[in-house]
């Protein structure tokens, strides 16, 4: 610290007297901090695997038919989508509190004129726009690998056009070129993505709960991962249990998570109607609120 | 600990209010056939533990997808009854994917029940020739499950048709009342399969074949007369051979003069309608 | 106006099931008046921390009220004007120095020039203009503990709370700090410091308070609570040893004892500041 005579601006705050209401503006600033916070924690390092995912899915397995090398290739992508958006939502939000609590960043921030939801919002929003920017990026370099690969597959399948021997021969080839091109050109995987990131900011929101509860890291990884798959389990559960009142109501606690896999079945070129897209958002989407309500909750009166 | 006795509640209530539109959502995906079989005990057991997570995981595509291509493995090596538990386990993950339905009867139909004749253990050719045909009667109901799961396809009528057609047809040898009911069938399922508008033009005239096949020259000779009278702009439909059956059957019918499709003057060639 | 006023103000912490609660403060009753340092100290587990928190709002208290500037501790508002400074922080690694007070200024509501403007008067003021572009991760112990102070102070609050600010902070950086500290208190700021460095809290604190056990044992003013009345110091110079005999004398003589006569010691601080000035390469600060 220098001896100069550094004069300070005073009143430079800008918060007016009196009550302090709920504030966006807070929210954001928090939430962007957190994804900046995750972004300079090179997560994104974890897209490279993913590009090596989708590479090598699309160069293998040309010993299969036009049809299944598309498949393999978008369920394995698609998969690699989802499994990597859940270990970011799940290890990446259990660590926010703890973090913030061991680094105690927590205090200097609820030491200032902020609301505990306003923290928490923002922590999870920054965890959600971290989600959506991770699940954006995959997309994109899905939908460049799938291009590639349609091309390649395109100048294969026009050579059988030209060299049938016979009108059938020629009529099934034909059919092959134009079944790629539907496959590739088939914008309906963007529902079974919408969804994937809806699945995962449920999952980050459960994680936030469970971190408002236990400080421990590893007991939120552990506890979310269970809900996880006993959220994939379920409908299975469901109706095992379906005479039994009380264990179904427990269940219904649990969000049904088999219900956002739909990539799936639009891969394998079933009709997923934008309706039952939004119903099953719209699911997510209200279970996400009620979440973060009870987080509130919790947070609000914890001690700090 | 009062507020998370409120948080607790809230998530009940939630639980409560959200109930119909799970509901709704779980009914709709049983009525539209998303998913697979549900993820119960003997379905764990059959996959191995690594797969069975990745199920757990909703990885559900990804595992059917990794079974499939050890199929090519199996393929290669001979290994049958590997290769038919997986076919199994991978309808049963993917209900809904008619290239499992289809391959899988392919390689049931074909190449294990040509195996299982050539097996050195059998105890004779007979014997042989018997298991060749159980292969062809299982992969026959596998289609037939298959179709139950996929009516909205043309794919695996067609397949069905095929297999009549080729296989079903000729394990009748030499009863010919078996033989026609073979070939009805196969006419029954090409017929099916021709229903569906994305249908290759080529089941058409597969269709039009098993009729005569199965004793229904009539009705074969009605229907090349359907064709012919399609849109010929179609480049794909083979119309010399559309044609050629037409003029066959009015010749083996005796179809009169007058009610015969109408004759170019100069070659004799069949009209093209208008 | 009483910049922090509490009355009976408890806190019982839950310890477990069947364990009981653990009395952490038994209602303090303090007062910290507008524009003066107070110093409040204690041995570990006494009861600082738990004030502090229970100010600001971080932990509810069991029993008892408190105030800040006439706002109860609860409400948000209350922190409008509060800067604080944890103990040991260590802040959001990936963030540089600037980009730190950025954040905490526009949590605050601050944004555009005056935001930036006061960043760099907090820069300059706590020394770190040089890293100002530097990941806090490549921060040193001392210069976090800066940087901490400059968030604290950046709304320019009417009180700060400092919990151990010179913690493991080097002998030039720890008077600086204090030297910060005292010049806070003429800019008419009123500063809550908690230290287990008794002689720096002896430099800057206008009144202190003692915590034992979560109560206040002792309390008042500084100058007063430290002077011993029944002793005199004399310092003299250039005394030939017969005069001194006959002052001893004379003490004696009036009734008095004389209890040690001995050459007075300058502070290990001192010697050290004194030493890093005379050397010709300058002082050291590694930023």
């Amino acid at each position: 610290m220098t001896e100069s005579q550094v004069n300070l601006t005073t009143a430079a705050t800008a918060i007016k007297p009196g009550r302090v209401g709920f504030s966006l503006h807070r929210v954001w600033i928090i939430g962007l901090n957190t994804f900046t916070e995750s972004m300079r924690q090179k997560v994104f390092n974890i897209l490279l695997i993913f590009a090596l995912v989708a590479i090598s899915s699309a160069s293998f397995f040309t010993e299969f038919t036009f049809s299944e090398q598309l498949k393999f290739m978008k369920d394995f992508c698609l998969g690699a989508v989802s499994v990597f958006g859940t270990l970011i939502a799940i290890v990446g939000t259990a660590q926010l509190l703890p973090n913030e609590l061991e680094n105690r960043t927590i205090y200097t921030i609820l030491a200032k004129p902020v609301r505990r939801l306003e923290f928490i919002l923002g922590k999870y929003i920054g965890m959600a726009l971290l989600l959506f920017i991770s699940v954006l990026m995959m997309s994109l370099m899905l939908g460049a690998v799938l291009k590639i690969k349609e091309a390649r597959m395109v100048m294969v399948a026009q050579q059988g056009v030209d060299q049938a021997s016979t009108p059938d021969a020629r009529e099934a080839a034909e059919g092959d070129l134009a079944q790629i091109r539907a496959d590739t050109a088939d914008l309906d995987i963007i529902k079974g993505i919408i969804l994937i990131f809806i699945k995962l900011s449920l999952l980050a929101a459960i994680t936030l709960l469970i971190s408002t509860i236990s400080t421990s890291m590893i007991f939120n990884v552990a506890v979310a991962f269970m809900v996880f798959f006993a959220g994939h389990l379920r409908s299975a559960a469901t109706e095992a249990w379906a005479h039994h009142k009380i264990w179904l109501a427990l269940l219904a606690i649990l969000p049904d998570l088999g219900a956002f896999n739909v990539a799936d079945d639009i891969n394998l070129g079933n009709l997923i109607p934008w309706q039952h897209v939004g119903l099953v958002a719209a699911d997510g989407l209200g279970r996400i609120v009620i979440i973060l309500i009870a987080t509130h909750l919790i947070f609000a009166k914890r001690e700090i | 600990m009062r507020h998370k006795f409120l948080a607790i509640l809230v998530l009940v209530l939630a639980a409560v209010l959200f109930s119909p539109l799970e509901n709704r959502i779980q009914a709709e995906r049983v009525w539209r056939k998303y998913g697979g079989a549900r993820v119960s005990l003997p379905l764990r057991e059959k996959l191995g533990q690594g797969t069975a997570v990745a199920l757990l995981a909703g990885l559900r595509g990804v595992v059917a997808d990794f079974l499939w291509i050890q199929n090519a493995d199996y393929f290669v090596k001979d290994e049958w009854v590997p290769m038919y538990r997986n076919i199994e386990l991978v309808t049963t993950l993917q209900p809904q994917s008619t290239t499992f339905w289809e391959q899988g009867a392919w390689h049931m139909g074909w190449n294990i029940g040509y195996s299982v004749s050539k097996d050195p253990k059998n105890e004779n050719t007979a014997q042989g020739i018997r298991r060749e045909r159980e292969w062809h009667q299982k992969a026959r109901d596998f289609l037939l499950r298959g179709i139950d799961n996929i009516p909205q396809q043309y794919d695996l009528y067609f397949a069905l048709g095929w297999l009549y057609w080729t296989k079903l047809a000729k394990d009748c040898g030499e009863n010919t009342d078996c033989q026609r009911a073979a070939y009805s069938k196969a006419a029954e399922y090409f017929g099916a399969a021709g229903e569906f508008p994305e249908a290759p033009t080529y089941i058409g005239r597969e269709y039009a074949r098993a009729l005569e096949k199965c004793g229904r020259d009539r009705d074969a000779y009605e229907y090349w007369k359907t064709l012919w009278k399609a849109d010929h702009k179609m480049t794909n439909q083979l119309w010399t051979e559309v044609e050629r059956n037409i003029k066959r059957l009015e010749d083996a019918l005796a179809i009169p003069e007058d009610k015969r499709v109408p004759r170019n003057k100069d070659d004799g060639s069949l009209q093209v309608p208008l | 106006m009483n910049a922090i006023c509490t009355k009976n103000l408890t806190k019982k912490y839950a310890l477990g099931w069947r364990q009981g609660r653990l009395l952490a403060l038994d209602s303090l009753n303090l007062q910290v008046n507008d524009g003066e340092v107070y110093g409040l100290l204690g041995p570990n587990g006494s009861g600082k921390s738990t004030t502090l928190k229970l100010i600001l709002g971080l932990i509810s208290r069991t029993d008892g009220d408190a105030w800040v500037f006439d706002v109860p501790c609860d409400k948000v508002q209350s922190r409008l004007h509060v800067g604080f400074l944890p103990e040991n922080p260590y802040f959001y690694k990936y963030l540089t120095g600037m980009e730190t007070l950025e954040f905490y200024g526009r949590l605050c509501g601050m944004r555009g020039a005056p935001l930036q403007k006061r960043i760099n008067e907090l820069l300059e003021l706590v020394g770190l203009t040089r890293a100002r572009d530097r990941r806090l991760a490549g921060y040193s112990k001392g210069m976090l503990q800066r940087i901490g102070l400059a968030q604290a102070m950046i709304h320019d609050p009417k009180l700060l709370l400092l919990d151990e600010p010179t913690a493991g902070v080097d002998p030039i950086g720890s008077r600086d700090i204090r030297d910060m500290i005292l010049r806070l208190k003429n800019m008419g700021k009123t500063v809550l410091l908690c230290s287990h460095l008794l002689e720096q809290v002896q430099e800057v604190c206008d009144r202190i308070g003692v915590l034992n056990l979560g109560k206040m044992i002792l309390e008042g003013n500084m100058e007063t609570l430290i002077r011993d009345q029944r002793r005199l110091t004399f310092t003299v110079q250039d005394l030939s040893d017969s005069a001194r005999a006959q002052v001893e004398a004379t003490v004696r003589a009036a009734g008095g004892q004389v209890l040690s006569v001995a050459h007075p010691q300058t502070t290990l601080e001192s010697l050290f500041l004194d030493a890093l000035k005379k050397d010709e390469r300058g002082m050291g600060h590694h930023d």
